[in-house]
């Protein structure tokens, strides 16, 4: 009789459930896994090297397209290092529409997350509903910053203009009738922040929705209960942060912890897994959208009250606007030397943690004097998530695998760089 | 063919006004004469399949345009995860030299006749990342495009707007008569 | 820096003495440089010991000091002798040396405790010897594994003991160590498809690299709060 051998599975690049471009090579004994493999890099694209290069705000970009799905966060963790080398600090209300722009960030992020997470295990419908909510996120988006992803709307200083007082509307078309459009005017009436309240008004009607489908679903907990299971105490020794480590039960969670801009100020709980398995973790970030949309409601009564300067009117750092710029000769000097040259950053290095939707995001940036950052390195929390694949898949089926691929939440763009 | 001049002037005395549109026409005659490039065309364009090959960030404006507000499947667009069963390849993001070889195999494996559409700056040339060493500068370098959508990301209504152009490419494409 | 962070740089003063050396920060933030011979007996005293409790590594990462405080534009004296057009490339050796400087590489840990919420910063120099060393603190914690190979792969920092040190982010082949400062941003290479062999080919770089922005280093103090006007126009 033959001896059976493990064979060797290839699986993704191109894989629709691969997230993007994960190359696993995973060793089967039958359907389950002796071993998995993860090679990463195919979406390398040298963002730190490219950034020493560029001035400081002309990174500023680069972050928005590292996790493609939770823009702004990403973002703030780079202005805020730019912030900290800098010694400034920013108007209170471009904090609080901060904190506003990444919970919707957070809830973008979630969204996406659990709409690829179900049609991965079969949920088709989610993912129709989850992109149905997402657009009008990215609607806002739209809105302050004129684009639906790459918004580049956190600036070092605060943030690059006020939320605007008009929501775009839809325009009458010979292929709509009036009465839909009408209709689909009807929360675009107001300013921005009616946009958004009329929002999170749905929204929890919409979470509710989601869980209908998928949380007592028996399938949908046959594929989630008890896999992948990771103990605290080993999340902790593989570097795990945000929903990975707190669906294994360590309540730990930076905007309680180690607050940075108003998190301090508004009221808002962080949900705990027990079992540590992907259940858990999803019922963690489906909690997490609930509480984020508390974070923004109290947002948007706050910035109602309290109107005045989004971003510092130092000149030195934050372009100077541009009705000035028109009529003062010194305006137009510091315009043309910040988009010449930039200004130069002290000497000195920062380490700036936030947490990101997926985990602890962190931006280590050194700086030599000079307009452009030395190192800037990214702690992607991904990354971290991911050397854990094997681990977390070994004694699996292959059909796991996807199902914890979905609840690390993998996005290529923040793995790889 | 069959019809002497005799019945071809038979139907046409039938019918003395001219159809004007092709529902006028098949309700006058009860069907349709085509040429067969028009027909191959025709039903080439109402159902195009990509490949899905999300690379980054285009990649999410490309599901978002097959999601619940853009219906990519009301133009007879639907995702395959197969590069076997499509006929369109959207390069939705970076192409980076590591993933080059997989893009052209997957490229290779596809059925004829096939198309390419680079989305986004990125695939069209590089775009913010055209001097990293890692980054393949446009990804016509690897297989041949026919319509590149500019944008970073390009909104989902761009990348519509560049299948339907990529339609239009078709249409005006010739198989049989050359 | 406030307290608890002052308490505990004096109490791991107290416990490593001259193993450690401090670094200064502007920015409150602990910074401390080990000696790679001690490396793993300070990691492994700052996990375990119940006054230090760093549970967990956040980051490892490298540093590449070549070009460090160089600037590419020389505009202190330009009054003088007038602007250049552009940029002047930093001239730079290449790597065949088979010493370094010794404080050229650096590896920089990013310490975190869970239980007592503080963070401290490691910075270990791997000496002069090319490759550049230094010893793997996969065995302290688990998630180093791949941030070393990181490392490894984009500065050529080698990790003795780690268990498995392949590259990760460069493509299969590549040659070189990219991030290093000596390594071109365009990179030596790039890839086409050739018709002809029918496959993904390397062929050399076509692009020339281009600097649009010079880096500059201004030290006349223009952004000290002391000095600065208040601005002018409302």
């Amino acid at each position: 009789m033959s001896e059976i051998q493990n064979f060797t599975l290839n699986f993704g690049p191109q894989h629709p459930a691969a997230h993007g471009v994960l190359r696993l090579v995973l060793e089967m004994d039958g359907e389950v896994i002796q071993h998995a493999d993860p090679h990463i890099g195919l979406l390398h694209r040298a963002t730190e090297k490219l950034a020493e290069t560029k001035p400081f705000s002309q990174s500023i970009g680069y972050m928005d397209r590292l996790d493609y799905v939770s823009m702004m966060c990403n973002e703030h963790g780079y202005v805020l290092a730019i912030e900290k080398l800098l010694g400034i600090t920013v108007p209170i209300r471009a904090q609080y529409i901060r904190v506003m722009f990444d919970e919707i960030t957070r809830i973008l992020n979630h969204l996406m997350w659990l709409g690829a997470h179900g049609l991965d295990v079969g949920a088709m419908t989610m993912f129709l509903y989850c992109f149905r909510e997402r657009e009008d996120l990215m609607d806002v988006y739209e809105a302050v910053s004129g684009t639906r992803m790459h918004a580049t709307y956190y600036r070092p200083g605060g943030v690059y203009r006020d939320l605007p007082d008009e929501m775009p509307r839809y325009q009458s078309t010979k292929f709509r009738a009036q009465k839909d459009i009408d209709r689909l005017n009807e929360n675009r009436q107001g300013s921005v922040l009616d946009f958004i309240e009329d929002f999170t008004n749905r929204f929890p009607a919409c979470v509710d929705e989601y869980e209908t489908l998928l949380t007592d679903n028996r399938i949908w907990k046959q594929r989630t209960v008890d896999i992948g299971v990771v103990s605290p105490e080993r999340a902790l020794q593989l570097g795990f942060t945000g929903p990975m480590l707190r669906g294994s039960g360590v309540e730990w969670d930076l905007r309680k912890k180690q607050p940075y801009e108003t998190y301090a100020e508004v009221d808002f709980d962080i949900p705990v897994g027990t079992n540590g398995d992907c259940y858990d973790r999803y019922l963690v970030r489906v909690e997490e959208l609930r509480q984020s949309n508390r974070i923004v409601r109290q947002c948007i009564d706050w910035l109602r009250l309290n109107p005045g300067p989004v971003i510092l009117d130092d000149p030195k750092f934050v372009a100077p606007s541009r009705e000035n710029m028109k009529d003062d000769m010194e305006s137009l000097i510091h315009h043309f030397k910040l988009f010449t040259e930039g200004y130069t950053v002290p000497e000195g290095e920062a380490y700036v943690a936030i947490e990101h939707p997926k985990g602890e995001f962190g931006v280590y940036l050194v700086s030599d004097g000079s307009n452009k950052p030395y190192r800037l390195k990214i702690r992607a929390p991904g990354f971290a998530h991911i050397s854990a694949l094997h681990e977390m898949v070994v004694g699996h089926m292959l059909a796991d695998v996807v199902a914890v691929i979905g609840t690390q939440d993998i996005v290529f763009g923040e793995i790889d760089r | 063919m069959g019809l002497t001049n005799s019945e071809i002037q038979q139907l046409a005395a039938v019918n003395l006004s001219k159809p004007e549109t092709p529902q006028e026409l098949l309700d006058q005659r009860g069907f349709w004469v085509t040429n067969a490039d028009a027909l191959y065309n025709w039903a080439r364009t109402g159902s195009m399949w990509p490949v899905t090959f999300g690379l980054a960030c285009c990649a999410i404006e490309m599901m978002h345009a097959g999601a619940a507000r853009y219906d990519l499947d009301r133009f007879g667009v639907m995702f395959r995860p197969s590069p076997r069963q499509s006929d369109v390849m959207i390069v939705a993001g970076t192409l980076t030299n590591k993933m080059a070889p997989p893009l052209r195999k997957i490229w290779d494996q596809m059925p004829e006749p096939k198309w390419a559409i680079s989305m986004g700056s990125c695939a069209n040339g590089g775009g913010y990342y055209h001097y990293s060493y890692a980054v393949v500068r446009g990804c016509d370098r690897i297989i041949p495009v026919d319509v590149y959508v500019p944008g970073c990301p390009p909104t989902a209504e761009a990348l519509i707007y560049g299948i339907l152009q990529l339609q239009e490419k078709i249409r005006r494409t010739n198989t049989i008569a050359r | 820096m406030n307290e608890r962070y002052e308490a505990l740089s004096a109490a791991i003063s107290a416990r490593f003495g001259t193993a450690l050396s401090s670094v200064s920060s502007h920015c409150g933030e602990l910074t401390w440089e080990v000696d790679k011979t001690d490396l793993i007996r300070v990691v492994t005293a700052l996990r375990d010991e119940d006054e230090f409790r760093f549970e967990m590594l956040v980051d490892v990462c490298g540093i590449d000091y070549l070009s460090y405080g160089q600037a590419e534009w020389q505009t202190d004296e330009a009054t003088s002798t007038g602007f250049s057009r552009a940029a002047v490339p930093v001239n730079i050796v290449p790597d065949a040396d088979t010493t370094f400087e010794p404080r050229r590489f650096a590896v920089v840990y990013h310490l975190l405790s869970i239980s007592r919420n503080w963070r401290v910063r490691l910075r270990v120099f791997p000496g002069i010897e090319n490759p550049p060393v230094v010893p793997s603190v996969v065995d302290v914690w688990a998630g180093a594994n791949w941030f070393e190979r990181e490392a490894f792969d984009l500065f050529g920092i080698q990790f003795e003991g780690h268990p498995d040190l392949r590259r990760i982010l460069t493509d299969y082949g590549f040659i070189g160590h990219p991030f290093r400062k000596d390594f071109p941003v365009v990179g030596n290479v790039e890839t086409r498809y050739d018709p002809d062999q029918g496959r993904v080919i390397y062929q050399p770089v076509s692009i020339e690299p281009r600097t649009l922005v010079p880096k500059v280093i201004r030290t006349d103090n223009r952004y000290a709060s002391e000095l600065k006007d208040e601005p002018e126009h409302e």
